[in-house]
């Protein structure tokens, strides 16, 4: 097929240790395009979070192929990076030092370093706070500060977890317009993972809808509206109608 | 979509996975005391030196049959729980005044603290002096050590009660008794209960110590005087007896904690 | 007036009596004020007991005051006599102390990673942490006779675990977010402990040594009154059974300042570690 990300066929059961096993993903398909913008919507515990640690290369699926750009998946790699829901900022290290940490551990000399975290924090909108600590910031800052980390390797994927979700619906919305802008300049393809349907659409070019746990692929829906997105096609009728095929196809899977 | 149940057997884990981390420690006790036991083979056993499992148990036995043990424990246990109890209310009582009157709180806090900081187990020959040799000198010493822990737990539960709560009750209605009874006590006893975990601890070193200077019954008496008869074995059985008992007070506090406060997180 | 309002006023009676005076001055300086003002007060009281009040013989024998205190501590700082016996109890401190350091750590790092290792260890370290370690005395003296090494191993023991169950808790309470984000951006165990394990167990294994610390004094104190020869210890011990109660109290206060001092030094290593941290968070 060739597909840029592809995932044939995943298979992956959580072990622990004392209790009993939990399968998670089970024949799990999905396709993504190259600089594509793709959502995963599901219910709690779907999977969906799981699959993009798996992407990540944090977890092995039990079986089941995985590839980007040809590539087969065999562990974390810097052309894959994460924006996380809780943010997971180094608290003892400055906002710059933390922008720099994927820089730090591929050997990057200081100077190199300061450059790139410069440029992204400026990008995010962070001038002037390279020394605070992550503990002086909002969350929307924070939030922005694990941008500014998971581009600064340049990776070609960007998987994004549920990034807002931590955040007050205000901060939220002004967040998706902010990434938005910075997607446009990078172009990056994104996996982005959220609960919220208005979310997926507003962003997306595309959006997957996963089954309830072990989760699976149910169906994937093309969002036609044009880009550069408008706060404004939030209201229209094609999102609305959009947002209730979504939200059907979803419903179903919603355990209480 | 294939069926869950079908293809995904959910097996329940295993006894053994449950219990893990309580069996490896069982294991590492029961090779512990084992490969004591065994040393003896290949070195030599000098008695005056060292004991083995098995006479310590013989030893315990025959302690505990001629009573010796349960006296001995007996006669520690009257300073101990004298000076723990005198400790507690006393402790409860300064802390609680210190808690809620502010500046009686800033008058002690810097005092007390000084004393809590000082090691004064070291004026214990001299309380020993003043009280003579007995029961009267252990009960002191055992009050000295563990009273701190009581003050600084109670100042602190009492001045976090949390204001919201107190408006909480008085805007349901509630009157000065309800609060004490519904917020003060209940916000203040977990603390209480934690010192009470530190001021055994205290409470021990503090027998302990009257008895090592000048006693002539309790425990840690036995266990002086085992030393100086060079006999090991019921030096090291006493030793385990303390021990354990030690381990119970403590744990069995921090299970009780656990169990009558579960809305406490850490501490 | 409703019961409710009645409290109310009565509590904020109770409140505006307890407030300070609106001065700024005053209510900034209230606090030490008072506590130092209540230390004062003590001393003063102690000293004056005995020209206000005729003591019995008996008690006359062990009583003194805080002058005569501080003048017999200045005497032995003046004529140099606290230095020998203070350095051979800071010696078995340092020691001992110093032992329990290199072996506690590494040890709770292995521990914190190592699920298996710390639940075979988990029994002993229970066990020997809610134990007096006066227990043992008796028996290090045996083993150790009465030098320093038994008042090395005493101070040891006492300090070990603080320092053992700190760094333990510091290592296993790593953030398992933070070792995924880390580990997502291409690190080996070892980047892992540098840049995760290691600076979040720091605050940890400061507290654990300032713990460490003041049961390593007490350890010698303990450690020197009941099986040895020399050090402050045991000059205090002598001092007490013929009666210079005021020797006891100097040594007291000698080691008292001596483990403040090194609490100050170690919170002020602890502050500058820690800009990072939210204020009023603790370990």
């Amino acid at each position: 097929m060739g597909a840029y990300i592809e995932g044939r066929d995943v298979n992956l059961t959580f072990r622990p240790p004392s209790r009993a096993p939990v399968p998670a993903l089970r024949h799990f398909d999905i396709e993504v395009n190259e600089g594509e913008f793709l959502s995963i919507v599901g219910p709690s515990g779907c999977g969906k979070s799981t699959f993009l640690n798996v992407l990540l290369g944090l977890l092995t699926p039990d079986s089941g192929n995985l590839s980007v750009d040809g590539k087969h998946i065999t562990g974390p790699g810097t052309d894959r990076a994460m924006v996380f829901q809780e943010f997971g900022l180094l608290p003892w290290r400055t906002v710059q030092g933390n922008v720099e940490l994927g820089l730090e551990l591929k050997g990057m000399a200081a100077a190199e370093r300061h450059d790139i975290s410069g440029r992204l924090i400026r990008m995010v909108g962070l001038a002037g706070f390279e020394t605070h600590y992550p503990h002086e910031l909002s969350g929307g800052m924070k939030q922005r500060v694990g941008l500014a980390r998971a581009l600064a390797t340049d990776p070609d994927v960007l998987l994004m977890d549920e990034p807002f979700a931590a955040l007050d619906a205000q901060t939220r919305d002004l967040m998706q317009v902010e990434l938005l802008r910075i997607w446009q300049e990078t172009r990056k393809t994104v996996l982005f993972v959220t609960h919220q349907i208005d979310e997926a659409i507003y962003l997306s070019d595309r959006v997957m809808v996963m089954t309830r746990r072990p989760g699976q692929a149910k169906r994937m829906f093309a969002v036609d509206l044009p880009r550069p997105r408008d706060y404004e096609m939030r209201v229209t009728r094609e999102f609305n109608d959009l947002k209730l095929e979504i939200w059907n196809a979803l419903k179903d899977e919603i355990v209480v | 979509m294939a069926d869950i149940a079908a293809d995904i057997p959910v097996p329940r884990a295993s006894f053994v996975a449950r219990h893990r981390r309580a069996l490896l420690g069982l294991l590492a006790v029961v090779v512990f005391l084992a490969a004591w036991q065994a040393a003896f083979l290949v070195v030599p056993f000098n008695p005056l030196f060292i004991t083995k499992p098995s006479l310590m148990l013989a030893g315990l036995l025959d302690m505990l049959a001629t009573g010796e043990l349960v006296d001995a424990l007996g006669a520690s246990a009257i300073p101990f729980v004298l000076g723990l109890a005198a400790a507690a209310v006393i402790g409860v009582a300064v802390g609680i005044v210190m808690g809620w009157r502010m500046r009686v709180g800033y008058a002690l806090d810097p005092l007390l603290t000084v004393f809590y900081a000082s090691p004064l187990v070291a004026l214990a020959p001299l309380v020993v002096v003043f009280f003579g040799v007995g029961t009267g000198a252990k009960t002191m010493i055992v009050f000295l050590l563990a009273v701190f822990p009581f003050i600084f737990n109670a100042f602190a539960g009492t001045r976090a009660v949390d204001r919201l709560l107190i408006d909480v009750v008085r805007s349901l209605g509630g009157a000065e008794k309800d609060l004490y009874v519904k917020v003060i006590i209940p916000s203040v006893l977990p603390y209480i209960v934690a010192a009470a975990r530190i001021a055994v601890g205290r409470a021990l070193i503090g027998v302990l110590v009257g008895e090592f200077f000048a006693a002539s019954e309790g425990i840690g008496y036995a266990i002086a005087r085992f030393g100086d008869l060079f006999a090991l074995d019921r030096m090291f059985a006493c030793i385990l007896v303390i021990m354990a008992i030690a381990v119970a007070l403590t744990e069995g506090i921090r299970w009780a904690e656990r169990a009558a406060f579960p809305w406490r997180i850490g501490q | 007036m409703s019961d409710i309002e009645a409290l109310d006023s009565g509590i904020a009676a109770a409140d505006r009596a307890d407030a300070a005076p609106a001065r700024g001055l005053w209510r900034r300086y209230e606090p030490a004020i008072l506590g130092t003002g209540s230390i004062v007060l003590l001393l003063a009281a102690w000293e004056a007991l005995p020209r206000l009040v005729t003591l019995s013989a008996g008690t006359k024998l062990f009583f003194t005051t805080p002058s005569r205190v501080v003048g017999t501590l200045w005497d032995m700082f003046a004529t140099g006599e606290i230095w020998p016996p203070l350095g051979v109890s800071a010696g078995a401190f340092a020691l001992g102390l110093g032992i329990a350091i290199v072996v506690a750590l590494p040890l709770g790092v292995l521990l914190g990673r190592s699920a298996t290792l710390s639940a075979l260890l988990d029994p002993f370290i229970t066990a020997f942490n809610a134990t007096p370690r006066l227990v043992f005395l008796p028996l290090v003296m045996l083993w150790f006779g009465l030098g320093l090494w038994s008042k090395v191993v005493i101070v040891f023991i006492g300090a070990l675990f603080p320092l053992l169950i700190n760094t333990y808790e510091g290592v296993r309470n790593a953030d398992r977010l933070l070792i995924n984000v880390v580990r997502s951006f291409g690190a080996d165990e070892w980047a892992i402990a540098r840049l995760v394990i290691l600076p979040n167990a720091l605050p940890y294994i400061v507290v654990g040594l300032r713990l460490a610390i003041g049961r390593a004094i007490l350890g010698v104190v303990v450690a020197e009154f009941f099986g040895s020869a020399e050090g402050l210890g045991v000059v205090m011990v002598r001092a007490a059974s013929s009666y210079h109660v005021d020797v006891v109290f100097a040594g007291l206060i000698v080691f008292a300042a001596l483990s403040l001092v090194m609490t100050a030094m170690v919170k002020l290593v602890e502050d500058r570690l820690q800009r990072w941290r939210p204020q009023h968070a603790n370990g």
